[in-house]
């Protein structure tokens, strides 16, 4: 077990964050959303205790828990009033190695989930992004959603629960971080006497097979009634977190659409109108994960937006970004981050990505030194390197006969695929 | 050390100390005023509080009217600048709703001094995120910057204080991106459009009867005058408060304010007719809204007090019992228990005037609004009988500690609280008797508002139905 501390007495608040190294990326297949049933049911509470007085002891001791599943992680963070960090850690210690797993809370968890399925359509940013990732990904693992879907939801039992909590909670290794009012000596002390000490087994990483771009440009319009306004996703594999030129690609993307002065934000919003919102995402993990433009733009000019856009996008590819807006961005990403530090938190979760995701430790030691070294022929040579303006995924949430004959005219399209917006 | 610091030292030590690093604020000001000659910008000295146990918050004035509160924090390397004006929908009329929100967006445009683009180019290069907020009562503007950036973001705020270019281009764009904005979270969201269809309903003649956003003809309807009026109505140092949270040289930071705003004119703000008075509501009032959303809702709206009323607090803890997280009674009730509904939601709205206590449910498929609200009104009639237990009141301010705990737990996030409190309650420290306030209440004082505030008469409903496709 490791231990990071970051201490701080400004606030008598402390965090504690226990992580384990195993997310959705180990759902078996057909049974999705394991992980994070998993997480939610430990979430319920320790054995002896009801998840009603579990809830309570919580709520009385000025805490909140709770569990997030990512595709590579299962972290459960606490947060407390200083006073109270002594019996949070037991409870919490309670919580994660004494779990109760009943089979009463988990129908109820599930029927929960089930309908937070059937919820989610009513957010159409959400719909967007969620039918984004399964268009560009397709079967691959980094296609799945965390949360699972109908089918997936439905298959998975009570012992599914438990064997995944065996398997990788029981016995996995785990970190622990606290951050707060609390100092070095003391969190230590803390953990060592409530948190088990045996070694354990240290999580194998799924294998995850490398992602594949489809060629060419494909539209996939999520049909939904009476949209006035649309949410357009145009994008392509993006980076691996170990790509040697990651930093230059990310500071090439911070030029073109991280920013409200980028080109892409100015002439959407700034120039037309056309969106209130207009930003590029470079996403990275073990295998690229995508980059992608995300947009509102109103139904009647949504494929005037879209086709916008991708003239942009090729002209960022193909002449690249400008010396001034190279050093904008550079001075931009360092100047902007110490809002990644400026509380004991978020230094403490950067340190945690390191440890558990294999971040490369000089990317948070030498972050600024790895933005300023970027040259504007890296960060040009990345970008034609990584971002294909031909083989693109356009996703858009809006009323199909508003807008299907305008989206199947833009440029390079070869095929148009509408499927309804609660098709499950 | 900040609230941490409590039975452990000596305020008045505390106080001393800060006077040793910040200067006596007396004789802060005697030195920033010799030589100044202009009534305008010279600084009076108005009150010093305690701001938890180791900070101290600071109140200026310049000569033109600007409120400036200072708020030395060296946690981190951060400074936040907030430019708070007592402008919202509330000083709107019938007709012209959303100017104070689309002026919002105006406001980060061209200038007599800096063409489109660079503020928000200068802001960026120094590393700051820059932006707004408007609701029925206020309008604020904010930056958190590294602190080196502190003399730019005074710069670049007091020029669009005085120096917006407000042309056909940059009016005519901002309307398209504020009806996008509008067709984002009004038209095309079942939970935008249901707040508006409440809010409508539920006021009759007060002004927090139309929404902040404005209505969308309205927003089409905009010119360049009314734009021109707006700003030279309401955009006035006398009209503003600036908060400066983090860490920054008090001394420096007042002595750059008052380079930049104390050739501001002191212009009085044109006193804005008290809206008209809502009169009581006597009966329910009830709403349909038809949407394609997968399942039924139901929001509620009863008539709450001010958010300074005696009142108020214990209608807070009233809340926390009731939505207050996992443990809350009808969070067990309704998402646990009988599995009628996948969340529950409530709060109160931090209003000047008199606002509503809002409750969101959201049902699972095949649930009907009818069961919801025979539970809902179950578990209201019995918490205004019984009141909570002792346990209740434990847990709901515990609860309300740790959230205000980490609403401070940055530059940015204790700039709001003092911007907000200051605007609603004259007294950009109140926040902390706001909690000591919660601390009072007792199970009778909620057993009492809630019996007294959420009977079936005051409140407006909104069902929210499930449209065929």
């Amino acid at each position: 077990m490791s231990i990071l501390v970051e201490s701080s007495d400004i606030l008598p608040l402390v965090d504690v964050e226990v992580a384990f190294a195993v997310g959705s990326l180990k759902d078996p297949a057909g049974r999705e959303g394991l992980a994070q049933l998993s997480g939610h049911l430990m979430r319920r509470g320790p054995r002896g205790l009801s998840q009603q007085r579990f809830e309570d002891r919580l709520a009385s001791l000025g805490a909140r828990i709770s569990v997030q599943v990512s595709m590579r992680s299962t972290r459960v963070r606490a947060t407390v009033l200083r006073r109270s960090l002594e019996p949070l850690l037991a409870l919490l210690a309670d919580m994660i190695w004494r779990p109760a797993l009943r089979s009463s809370d988990f129908g109820k968890l599930k029927r929960q989930a089930q309908a937070g399925l059937i919820a989610r359509l009513d957010d159409d940013e959400a719909l967007g992004a969620i039918c984004f990732r399964e268009a560009i990904f397709g079967e691959h693992p980094y296609g799945r959603t965390l949360s699972g879907h109908a089918d997936s939801l439905a298959r998975i039992g009570v012992q599914d629960v438990e064997s995944f909590y065996a398997r990788n909670i029981a016995k996995g290794a785990f970190l622990v971080g606290v951050a707060g009012d609390v100092s070095d000596t003391e969190a230590r002390a803390l953990i060592a006497s409530n948190f088990p000490s045996a070694k354990r087994a240290k999580h194998k990483d799924a294998m995850v097979p490398a992602t594949r771009v489809r060629p060419g440009r494909h539209v996939v319009i999520v049909d939904k009634p009476e949209r006035t306004q649309t949410q357009l996703f145009i994008g392509t594999l993006g980076a691996r977190t170990r790509d040697r030129n990651l930093f230059p690609l990310i500071v090439s993307n911070t030029a073109f659409g991280g920013t409200f002065s980028g080109p892409l934000m100015q002439e959407v919003r700034a120039a037309r109108g056309w969106s209130y919102g207009a930003y590029s995402r470079l996403l990275h993990a073990k295998q690229r994960d995508a980059w992608y433009m995300a947009t509102a733009p109103a139904a009647e000019y949504s494929a005037d937006c879209a086709a916008l856009q991708l003239d942009l996008l090729e002209r960022w590819v193909d002449r690249g970004i400008k010396m001034a807006q190279l050093k904008f961005a550079q001075r931009y990403l360092i100047n902007s981050h110490c809002f990644d530090r400026d509380t004991p938190s978020k230094r403490l979760e950067s340190r945690l990505d390191v440890e558990l995701l294999g971040i490369p430790r000089r990317y948070v030691e030498k972050y600024d030194e790895l933005v300023a070294g970027v040259s504007r022929e890296e960060a040009n040579d990345a970008t034609r390197a990584r971002i294909s303006s031909r083989d693109l995924t356009i996703v858009v949430v809006a009323t199909a006969t508003e807008v299907a004959a305008a989206f199947e005219r833009l440029p390079g399209v070869k095929s148009l695929e509408i499927v309804p917006f609660d098709r499950g | 050390m900040y609230l941490a610091a409590h039975n452990r030292l000596d305020p008045d030590w505390l106080r001393d100390q800060a006077h040793a690093l910040m200067g006596a604020p007396e004789d802060l000001i005697e030195r920033l005023n010799r030589g100044v000659r202009k009534r305008n910008a010279r600084w009076t000295f108005l009150s010093e509080r305690p701001f938890g146990d180791a900070l101290r918050l600071r109140r200026f004035r310049l000569g033109n009217g600007l409120t400036v509160l200072t708020l030395v924090d060296r946690s981190a390397p951060t400074v936040s600048y907030h430019s708070w004006f007592r402008v919202g929908s509330r000083h709107e009329r019938p007709g012209k709703t959303g100017l104070a929100h689309l002026f919002e967006h105006l406001m980060f445009n061209e200038t007599r001094s800096h063409p489109p683009g660079d503020f928000d180019r200068l802001m960026e290069g120094a590393g700051a995120e820059a932006n707004a907020a408007t609701w029925t009562d206020w309008t604020y503007y904010y930056e958190n910057a590294p602190r080196d950036a502190l003399r730019l973001l005074i710069e670049l705020e007091s020029d669009r204080m005085a120096n917006l270019v407000l042309r056909v281009p940059q009016v005519s764009s901002e309307k398209e991106v504020v009806a996008n904005e509008r067709k984002l979270r009004v038209d095309d969201d079942v939970e935008g459009k249901a707040l508006e269809l409440l809010y409508e309903n539920a006021f009759r003649r007060h002004p927090y009867r139309w929404p902040t956003i404005g209505s969308m003809n309205d927003i089409r309807g905009f010119n360049v005058k009314d734009c021109r009026e707006f700003y030279r109505t309401h955009y006035a140092p006398s009209n503003a408060t600036i908060v400066i949270a983090g860490d920054f040289a008090e001394s420096r930071a007042l002595s750059l304010v008052q380079r930049n705003y104390g050739d501001l004119p002191g212009a009085r703000v044109a006193q804005t007719r008290k809206p008209s008075k809502e009169p009581a509501q006597r009966a329910e009032r009830v709403c349909q809204l038809a949407a394609p959303t997968p399942t039924e809702k139901l929001l509620v709206g009863y008539r709450a007090p001010s958010f300074l009323d005696a009142d108020t607090p214990a209608l807070v803890i009233a809340n926390e019992v009731m939505f207050g997280g996992q443990s809350s009674r009808l969070h067990r009730l309704f998402c646990l228990d009988e599995e009628i509904a996948l969340s529950v939601r409530g709060s109160i709205s931090p209003f000047v005037d008199p606002g509503l206590f809002e409750m969101w449910i959201f049902l699972r498929e095949g649930k009907t609004r009818a069961e919801a609200l025979a539970l809902l009104d179950r578990e209201i009639s019995r918490l205004g009988s019984e009141g909570p237990s002792e346990v209740e009141l434990e847990k709901a301010i515990s609860q309300l500690e740790l959230s205000f705990l980490h609403s401070m737990e940055t530059a940015g996030g204790k700039a709001e609280q003092i911007g907000f409190y200051e605007i609603v309650a004259n007294d950009g420290a109140a926040v902390f008797e706001r909690l000591a306030a919660y601390r009072d209440v007792s199970a009778a004082d909620v057993k009492r508002a809630v019996a007294k505030y959420l009977r079936p008469s005051r409140r407006t409903r909104v069902e929210i139905e499930r449209k065929p496709s």
